[in-house]
């Protein structure tokens, strides 16, 4: 059984918005699934209708098998939700929100070890949430979602607002969730956070998949060149790197060839044509970037993920 | 049972508020000059008291309590965005309006009965020697309580219906205008309307009916209850309300109207909730 399944999930907002446009999506149990896109592709609305948040103009979705609009409360049963832009109570503490889950959902966890494990301190755990910070409040939050041991974890933008420090936590976090079994799914346009701990991703463009596949497969996929930089003692006067099959530019810096190959397999047949004819004394070579990877799929130029707009087109 | 979650969580969290129980500190405040009041009189009457009351508590200060207690419950939780945190556990929209209503309803409560006992303690120290009716004093509560449990439900239903703060504020204040000030105090009401043009159409009509329509509001179906509670002799009442055999304006229908205004306006926030994107 497939953890989440959607055919052809359609969400309009008026006449206008088509937020999310024809999804097919299949998330298999026990996955560290990232859900990528930029701000407004619709991810967030996606992760709604997963939740019966918001209801889909067209198609369907199944969450661990049940119907997200017949059966959400089976689905909210099995389950731990991170939501995205969300704020707590402020009157009550930490350990109350969690108290508050425990006896909803009619569990026998021990609150404080669920704040323990999401490093809340036993003074903050007593505090009204109300004074907490965007990161302690993220650290509750994904405390309140670990109640009950959910057999799926669906996680909005988990990171916003968590230091270094608190994204390493929460990647560990997720990691050893994942290893006991549970399937994490969470969305992200922070790239570097989803290389380290997803198993596949798919990337959402103008509300729609634009990619689904491991990150090594789209990387090998990625119509993107590869570059090598081979630093020579001394280059040779005639190269004919050009010769090369898969070499497509090729360019000289002090005593530095970059060769731009179409292909990484070129990339061996340069380093040897080059260790023939002279003494290669470094490699340098680079691959296409998970993060030009991802400008290739969602149309972006090279701005950088973190000076995107933190607003979201559509909540 | 996930009603009662959302409620005790709900109770938890509003009752540290303060705001809403600054109506109830009105109310006992105005109760104690009653009090006052029938003690500087000759021959201090309990039923005053009481009229005082009904009147007062009526037109602002249980209707006052109840919306403030209630019309951000739910709106203000689409707002903030933290109905999600909720709604990801394993409750219904359903269950989150009725866990609201009886969170909310159990504030509202629990201060009346609070302020209703500082009022037997107050008559003991300002006219210990009137008479209290604790028949009627028992009667008046429970009307009250029911009263305000109707304007509890109308704040919950508002808030269901609406998607932000202002929206519920001018929903809740729109009510207050309409189905109190303009439909039982002001002369251009519905009863003078429907006089108008029950005249100029030459048809005949009733005092009854004029005080059914009247009654159709909750504060009218409040006031005009309180024929459950005093004496049939009382000169303030007999006055004001219209002496009929017909079923729809004894006091046992004003429980009918005001159970009304409990289910109503539930079921319509219940529905528009139901349906509704939660963004």
């Amino acid at each position: 059984m497939s953890a989440i399944q959607t055919s052809a999930l359609t969400k309009r907002f008026g006449d206008d918005v088509l937020a999310v446009s024809d999804l097919d999506l299949t998330v298999e149990s026990g996955e560290v699934f990232g859900f990528l896109g930029p701000n407004g592709a619709g991810k967030s609305t996606t992760i709604n209708m997963l939740l019966d948040f918001v209801r889909p103009t067209e198609g369907s979705a199944t969450v661990l098998g049940y119907d997200t609009q017949e059966e959400i409360e089976a689905i909210r049963d099995r389950i731990g939700v991170l939501p995205e832009g969300a704020t707590l109570y402020d009157r009550l503490t930490g350990r109350e929100h969690v108290e508050w889950v425990i006896e909803t959902k009619g569990t026998d966890d021990d609150p404080d070890a669920i704040l323990e494990r999401v490093g809340l301190t036993p003074d903050d755990r007593a505090r009204p949430a109300g004074g907490y910070s965007k990161g302690m409040s993220q650290r509750l939050g994904l405390g309140m979602a670990l109640v009950g041991d959910p057999d799926l974890l669906i996680l909005d933008e988990p990171s916003s607002g968590l230091d270094p420090t608190g994204i390493q936590d929460m990647r560990s976090l997720l990691r050893s969730e994942a290893d006991s079994g549970t399937t994490v799914f969470f969305s992200s346009h922070i790239l570097s956070e989803v290389e380290a701990v997803c198993d596949r991703v798919g990337i959402m463009n103008e509300g729609r998949l634009v990619a689904l596949d491991s990150i090594e497969n789209l990387q090998d996929e990625a119509v993107g060149d590869v570059t090598i930089q081979v630093e020579l003692e001394s280059v040779p006067d005639s190269l004919a790197l050009e010769s090369i099959d898969g070499v497509r530019q090729v360019s000289f810096e002090d005593d530095v060839v970059t060769a731009t190959c179409v292909a990484p397999s070129a990339k061996v047949d340069v380093v040897r044509y080059l260790d023939d004819r002279a003494t290669v004394t470094d490699i340098l070579s680079a691959d296409t970037s998970l993060e030009e990877l991802f400008n290739q799929y969602t149309g972006e130029t090279a701005e950088s993920p973190d000076e995107m707009q933190p607003e979201e087109v559509v909540a | 049972m996930n009603v009662v979650s959302v409620a005790k969580r709900d109770f938890l969290d509003v009752r540290r508020a303060k705001l809403v129980w600054a109506p109830m500190v009105l109310y006992v405040l105005f109760m104690l000059l009653f009090y006052w009041g029938q003690s500087n009189s000759t021959n201090p009457d309990f039923y005053m008291i009481l009229w005082g009351l009904a009147g007062l508590g009526g037109a602002l200060v249980i209707p006052l309590a109840a919306l403030v207690a209630a019309y951000l419950s739910i709106a203000g939780e689409r707002e903030s965005g933290s109905i999600k945190y909720q709604l990801s556990l394993p409750v219904s929209r359903t269950d989150v309006v009725l866990g609201k209503l009886l969170a909310r309803s159990t504030v509202v409560a629990v201060a009346l009965l609070v302020a209703f006992a500082v009022g037997i303690v107050a008559s003991q120290v300002f006219v210990p020697d009137m008479t209290v009716e604790y028949d009627a004093y028992g009667a008046f509560v429970a009307l009250t309580l029911l009263y305000a449990l109707s304007y509890v439900a109308v704040a919950v239903g508002i808030s269901a219906a609406t998607s932000s703060r202002s929206r519920a504020m001018s929903g809740a204040i729109g009510f207050f205008f309409v189905f109190n000030i303009v439909w039982n105090f002001l002369p251009i009401g519905p009863v003078r309307m429907a006089e108008f043009v029950l005249t100029e159409l030459d048809v005949s009509y009733s005092d009854a009916l004029l005080d059914l329509i009247f009654s159709l509001s909750p504060t009218g179906a409040y006031l005009n209850g309180m024929k459950l509670v005093f004496p049939g002799d009382f000169s303030a009442l007999q006055s004001t309300t219209t002496a009929s055999d017909v079923f729809y304006v004894q006091g046992w229908f004003m429980l009918v109207i005001l159970a009304g205004w409990i289910v109503v306006p539930l079921m319509v926030g219940m529905w528009q909730f139901g349906r509704t994107d939660l963004g």
